[in-house]
């Protein structure tokens, strides 16, 4: 009887893998970061009318079978580096940075893979925030803007206008401070390793600073960013910012603007649904993010990229080339792709989107003209890694202990750019 | 006879061979692994160059923040380690003592040794968080105080409210091993010393502590080896901000691998922390065997 049982498991298992042989369709392990709580769902679950990403991708492109996984951004670079090292990368990653990759010959040129149509289709100023040494190495999959929120109902008690400059910002912020008696704080600032680089560049840019010169060489040490960096201090030994800066990330800021104990915090698009996710009811606008008197404003940008990892064992480059255009080309769909980025509240990466998302929202335009004059990080530039940690921990957290700030820009620049 | 002898022989291996191999692939492999790494060239996406000598070590020793991390390792473990041991030798002498709802007392011991460190400590940050935490809520609904309190304005202080929160979380583990010990003291000893004359102190000094000393050598060597790698109360609270002030060498080089992608630094701080706390367990128990063995 045992026998039996085995040999007809032996049949079954065989018969398997000759079906497996039969079909032969191109396995790609496909990594995508969960920007908030429907992600998953609509990857795997059923948040696609129903069905999900993988299901209908699978239904129309029986030749590929995806090997799906939606990952936390705060593990998925530890998830790929981990991949890395033991040999294995995944075949496509959607993340927010590429040129560690790309200077490890990791990544696969955008033009192998990407079927032509959808290539005219990217917003050419994103693509070019993918560009080293003339090749475009991953394409943009989503964007937000930044702006500054301010809780309407603070500044009507106040009796205070919106800041446009910074020396605004800081008056606005003592009438706060005055009127409250430091129970509202004026102003959120995240000087966190997650986003501590984003305060830094609200100020740089709008002190007509930043990461680099106009030749696009690092430019850290500049008296615009000695100013910025200054000021951010400012507002926080000043008692109008957070008490933990270097402690409170976005998230516990804007729980904070939600909970109508700090009057303004710069945020993402998305933060209106944020606050309707979690419960908050509290009148607030937008407003561009402030500037120094004397130097033009400019919104902050973030975008998120995919990109193809290189397989050099695979049998058939051309036909796996060919599957990554496939999954591009079926994510990039409007009928798709205009769902998914409405789900989060993101801003589209594609001309074609445009027209379906201003249609369902038209609140969107005006985002979207935001966008147009967004500057993003120079990530494209192989140090940026490097760049960011160092302006989070290396300048903003050692002036928050009191160092003198000069000094700390000027040794980030040497150990970056050697000058 | 002879074929017992010989079955005796490697019976106890047999035995012993599913923990051995279990030791050998989750204990063993993984520090071959991290000592071979930390020689290893590995580069920001996670790619493991050639063998590049002791520059991992040097990048990591030279770091600016590389001495105050250290610093902080020693406040850590000394401070929590040290005054976790006297505050848990003090409540196993209480909880020693007959009086009535002992049983209760001691569950009640046990409360903060059985939560997770990671739920601990992130309840401790809602207790001490200035807007709506526990503490400033309670202070002020009770009227003590008129305005809410920062209990962590600078980082020093932050420090050593993790420190605090590792002394409260260890304490419960010396508590027990001291009073197994004590428990395994015979009475008449007591009563012995009673009928000499010798008062609560002599009995303390020349009775209870060379008693249990077997007992808070094991907790102690222990908790060194615990407290040090302890990883879970710095990073939920303060994730070793600004600028590395609050890191252990722990929390430093988790930091380093994951958040800022420096692995081959990271890795070469890992193997100095194991070779310090080999020789720190080690010596601890040399020196008290050697002890005992004079006793």
């Amino acid at each position: 009887m045992k026998k039996i049982t085995a040999l007809l498991l032996a049949l079954v298992m065989m018969l398997g893998c000759a079906a497996a042989f039969a079909e032969d369709p191109i396995e790609l392990d496909v990594i995508i970061c969960e920007y908030g709580n429907n992600t998953r769902d609509w990857f795997l679950g059923s948040g696609m009318n129903g069905s999900n990403f993988v299901d209908l991708f699978t239904a129309a492109n029986p030749d590929v079978k995806l090997n799906l996984q939606v990952v936390s951004w705060s593990d998925v670079h530890k998830e790929v580096s981990t991949r890395i090292s033991n040999g294995n990368p995944p075949d496509i990653l959607n993340i927010d940075t590429f040129s560690e990759f790309q200077a490890d010959g990791l990544l696969l040129p955008v033009t192998d893979y990407c079927p032509e149509d959808l290539y005219q289709d990217f917003f050419p100023a994103f693509m070019e925030e993918s560009v080293v040494d003339g090749t475009v190495w991953a394409v943009p999959d989503l964007a937000s803007a930044r702006a500054l929120y301010y809780n309407k109902k603070i500044f009507d008690e106040v009796g205070i206008e919106v800041p446009a400059t910074w020396a605004e910002l800081k008056d606005v912020c003592q009438a706060i401070k005055d009127f409250y008696a430091g129970d509202v704080y004026g102003i959120g600032l995240d000087l966190t390793e997650d986003e501590g680089q984003v305060t830094f560049a609200y100020f740089a840019w709008g002190n007509n600073g930043g990461f680099v010169d106009a030749d696009g060489n690092w430019a850290l040490n500049s008296d615009a960013n000695v100013e910025a960096v200054e000021c951010i201090m400012d507002l926080i030994n000043s008692g109008y910012a957070n008490p933990s800066p270097s402690t409170q990330t976005r998230y516990e800021l804007q729980d904070l603007f939600g909970a109508g104990k700090l009057a303004m915090v710069f945020a993402p698009n998305q933060l209106p649904q944020y606050l309707a996710e979690k419960g908050f009811d509290i009148e607030f606008a937008t407003a561009d993010i402030p500037h120094n008197e004397g130097a033009t404003g400019s919104s902050v940008g973030v975008m998120d990229r995919v990109m193809a990892f290189r397989d050099d064992a695979a049998p058939d480059q051309a036909k796996r080339n060919e599957a990554i255009g496939k999954f591009l080309k079926f994510f990039y769909d409007p009928a798709n792709y205009v769902g998914w980025v409405s789900m989060e509240t993101f801003l589209p990466a594609v001309n074609s989107a445009v027209g379906a998302l201003v249609e369902a929202d038209p609140s969107f335009e005006a985002w979207l003209n935001v966008l147009g004059n967004c500057r993003f990080y120079p990530a494209a530039k192989s140090e940026w890694a490097d760049v960011r940690n160092g302006i989070v921990v290396d300048v903003e957290q050692r002036a928050l202990t009191g160092e003198e700030v000069r000094p700390l820009l000027d040794a980030l620049q040497t150990k970056i750019a050697g000058n | 006879m002879n074929q017992i002898l010989v079955r005796h022989k490697w019976e106890p291996y047999l035995w012993l061979l599913p923990s051995l191999l279990l030791m050998g692939i989750f204990v063993v492999y993984p520090i071959g692994i991290v000592f071979k790494l930390s020689f290893s060239e590995i580069s920001r996406s996670g790619m493991v160059g050639g063998f590049n000598g002791l520059s991992n070590y040097i990048t990591a020793v030279t770091a600016p923040e590389f001495g105050s991390v250290m610093l902080n390792t020693l406040i850590w473990v000394v401070s929590v380690v040290g005054i976790s041991t006297l505050l848990g030798f003090i409540v196993a002498l209480v909880l020693n003592a007959e009086f009535r709802g002992r049983k209760i007392a001691r569950s009640i011991v046990v409360f903060p040794w059985a939560a997770t460190l990671v739920v601990q400590a992130s309840m401790w940050k809602y207790i001490i968080n200035i807007e709506y935490g526990a503490l400033n809520n309670t202070l002020l609904n009770t009227g003590i105080l008129s305005r809410a309190v920062n209990w962590r304005p600078s980082y020093i202080i932050d420090f050593a409210w993790e420190c605090g929160i590792g002394i409260f979380v260890t304490v419960p583990f010396v508590t027990f091993c001291v009073l197994a010990g004590l428990q395994s003291i015979d009475l008449s000893y007591y009563e012995a010393a009673t009928v000499d004359g010798a008062g609560f102190w002599k009995k303390l000094r020349h009775l209870t502590l060379p008693l249990v000393r077997p007992s808070l050598t094991v907790s102690t060597v222990l908790n060194i080896i615990y407290v040090f790698n302890s990883f879970p109360i710095i990073y939920t609270i303060t994730r070793g901000a600004p600028a590395h002030k609050t890191d252990t060498l722990v929390t430093y080089l988790y930091m380093l691998a994951f958040s800022e992608q420096r692995k081959g630094p990271a890795t070469a701080l890992s193997v100095v922390g194991f070779v310090i706390l080999c020789i720190c367990a080690g010596a601890y128990m040399i020196i008290t065997m050697r002890k005992e063995d004079a006793e």
